[in-house]
């Protein structure tokens, strides 16, 4: 028998060594420096991971197959947005990573909690500013080194900047719901509260006539939100458009293209400049057989070490807040302006279906941007067809 | 005059449309030799024009794989799914068998139903034959192709029955009727079976997403797929891997137009 044992303790740690499988949708830089990470995990505690690289298109429906045939990898790399349906539908394990909770930016980590427990460990995170062309605020005579701090300011800029004769505009939107939630918060307006829809509140309907007004009554805006028009990446990047909102994504390109640009945070309204936030998150999938090594490997990528090295060498916000002072403003310099902003950032409901809300709100927005409905009408609408959606849930 | 009025007026209208139908592939082109990260400029000549974006598909993308990757199952896909199309059509068309109108009813019923439906189950079915990253996974589920097969027994239908009754009085057997007398009066029937499956497969992207969990065994739409992720697009290398990709379909088309036009009229007329 006990020999039995002596034997067991040799072949266990065998059977159980683990080979994570996990599935990530990084683009090429990401990937490089996650590779990187990797490897460093896999010689500090003996855990082979197998890292499948998987499109970012497409991964909604080989996810959801994988998990429909229980063929899921341990972890995967999985947008705010598609957390929500995967951990409404029971897919996921709950996650408990101990103290590292406290030192995630807490609206990353909050938009990863449903009914109190935690569904997911964000591994990047993203918010929005305000990108304005330098070249052109100085053509207006504007000081490129004073953005608009107020959205009052910023009209006054964006009228003018813009000169229609050459088909330069002051700002450029889009029309999505998530575009125009910094306007909605900023505004004063909440979104969601106790899963009900609180979009037609007065500071609601002044947001979104300002976004309204900014196409309509000032002309400022040459409505890059319709369907086949200059989108407001396409026309920033191409010097049209003065003012656009963006994330930290877009710098590497705009700088590589050598546009003269600069960040600013959202212009405050009532309540202040609010952004709202996005990025990935990293998901257990119930069927693991690996939670206890899954759990290991998520702490790891986001330990205060790994996120330095992200945030420096990818210019990205990083998610443990213990590695902000170590960020490289000087080599990334707008990153400054990302890591003021998270501080007025709101987080994300995780909601079963949120792109269903979009495709809800979004064409009722775009009625209202064309003028076919008052915003107040629109925004009623809304709610109700938003709120018949939770309900559901 | 009339007449040359006439051809300047009809000439001048297929140009206008030939650029519109054009313009796309040539902003591809003109896209793909953009430099990296300019791909949304609107400059119609590139700045400087550069083949670095082929170069940089090719060798750092791993793209020539997922080129062979999908050559391969393509054409396996397309042969195979012709063979069996054809050979069932024959006998659906001018063979006698119990059964052959409600069997011929269930085939055609499956149509209704969206293709969509069948990737779970389907899936299910690969995984637990252990065929997740092979060529089979992606050639053979598709192998039955009820639409080809509709196409094609239409078509051998109006090949009249004298024909094949007057063969067999020579002493043909079913095989050589087949061979001899019924596929090469449906070439060009089967020529566009082949050329609409060949192309099925060249453009599947989900089930060969679904199926493939090692990049090395990703096709050309999943690699394309890959040129985008969270916020960015890499444009001019998407749109230099896009150019690439269509060659096999482009040199098809060239060669075979002719029966693919003629064949699918004819489909539409007598069908």
């Amino acid at each position: 028998m006990r020999r039995f044992i002596a034997l067991m303790t040799v072949v266990i740690p065998f059977i159980v060594d683990a080979q994570l499988k996990v599935w990530v949708s990084y683009n090429d830089e990401e990937f490089a420096v996650f590779k990187q990470l990797v490897t460093a995990f896999e010689e500090s505690t003996g855990i082979e991971v197998n890292v499948q690289r998987i499109p970012f298109e497409g991964q909604e429906q080989k996810i959801l197959t994988a998990c429909a045939t229980r063929t899921a990898p341990d972890l995967a790399r999985v947008d705010c947005a598609f957390l929500g349906k995967l951990a409404h539908r029971h897919a996921l394990l709950d996650i408990d990573i101990g103290e590292l909770a406290d030192k995630i930016v807490p609206v990353a980590l909050q938009s990863c909690i449903l009914n109190g427990k935690l569904y997911g460990v964000p591994d990047q995170l993203t918010c929005v500013c305000l990108f304005y062309n330098k070249r052109l605020f100085r053509e207006a005579g504007l000081d490129p080194n004073k953005p608009p701090a107020t959205w009052a300011e910023f009209l006054k800029y964006a009228q003018k900047l813009t000169d229609r004769s050459k088909g330069i505009y002051g700002f450029a939107m889009r029309n999505t719901l998530w575009w125009t939630l910094p306007f909605f918060y900023s505004f004063g307006a909440n979104f969601i509260e106790d899963n009900t829809c609180v979009l037609n509140s007065p500071e609601a309907v002044a947001a979104l006539q300002f976004k309204v007004d900014l196409y309509r009554k000032y002309k400022v805006e040459p409505g890059a939100w319709k369907s086949g028009a200059i989108d407001p990446d396409m026309g920033f990047q191409n010097e049209k458009y003065a003012m656009v909102l963006n994330g930290p994504w877009k710098i590497k390109l705009l700088k590589t293209i050598g546009i003269d640009f600069g960040v600013a945070p959202i212009p405050a309204g009532k309540k202040g400049g609010y952004t709202t936030i996005g990025g990935t998150n990293f998901v257990i999938f119930r069927g693991t057989k690996h939670k206890h090594e899954a759990v290991e490997f998520i702490k790891f990528i986001v330990s205060k070490e790994s996120q330095i090295k992200w945030a420096n060498e990818l210019g990205q916000i990083p998610v443990n807040m213990e590695a902000f002072p170590y960020v490289d403003t000087i080599r990334h310099p707008y990153l400054k302006v990302f890591l003021y902003q998270l501080q007025y950032a709101i987080a994300r409901p995780v909601l079963a279906d949120y792109p269903a809300i979009e495709d809800v709100a979004n064409p009722i927005m775009e009625a209202a941007l064309m003028g076919e409905k008052p915003v107040k009408e629109a925004l009623e609408l809304i709610v109700y067809k938003i709120n018949a959606i939770l309900q559901e849930e | 005059m009339v007449n040359k009025v006439k051809a300047f007026i009809i000439y001048f209208w297929l140009t206008v449309f030939l650029i519109v139908v054009l313009f796309p592939f040539i902003w591809m082109i003109i896209t793909s030799l953009k430099p990296i990260g300019t791909g949304l400029t609107l400059t119609i000549i590139p700045r400087p024009p550069t083949l670095s974006n082929y170069k940089s598909v090719l060798t750092q993308y791993k793209f020539g794989r997922y080129f062979v990757n999908s050559l391969i199952v393509a054409s396996i896909g397309a042969l195979g799914a012709t063979v069996l199309c054809t050979m069932a059509a024959f006998a659906f068309a001018k063979l006698e068998f119990p059964f052959k109108r409600p069997l011929f009813g269930m085939f055609l019923s499956v149509l209704m139903v969206p293709g969509l439906m069948f990737v779970v189950p389907q899936f299910a079915i690969v995984y637990r034959l252990g065929w997740i990253n092979t060529y089979k996974a992606m050639i053979i589920p598709h192998l039955a192709n009820v639409f080809g097969m509709f196409l094609l027994v239409q078509y051998m239908k109006t090949i009249p029955d004298e024909l094949v009754d007057a063969a067999r009085v020579d002493g043909a057997n079913n095989w050589t009727i087949f061979l001899k007398l019924i596929v090469p009066l449906s070439g060009a029937m089967i020529a566009t079976v082949f050329l609409l499956t060949f192309q099925f497969h060249w453009n599947n992207f989900l089930w060969q997403l679904i199926v493939a969990t090692d990049e090395h065994m990703y096709t050309v739409p999943v690699g394309l797929a890959m040129f985008r992720s969270a916020h960015e697009e890499l444009h001019t290398l998407k749109m230099a891997a896009s150019a690439i990709s269509i060659l096999p379909i482009t040199m098809i088309f060239i060669f075979a137009q002719r029966y693919f036009i003629e064949g699918i009229l004819r489909g539409a007329i007598k069908g």
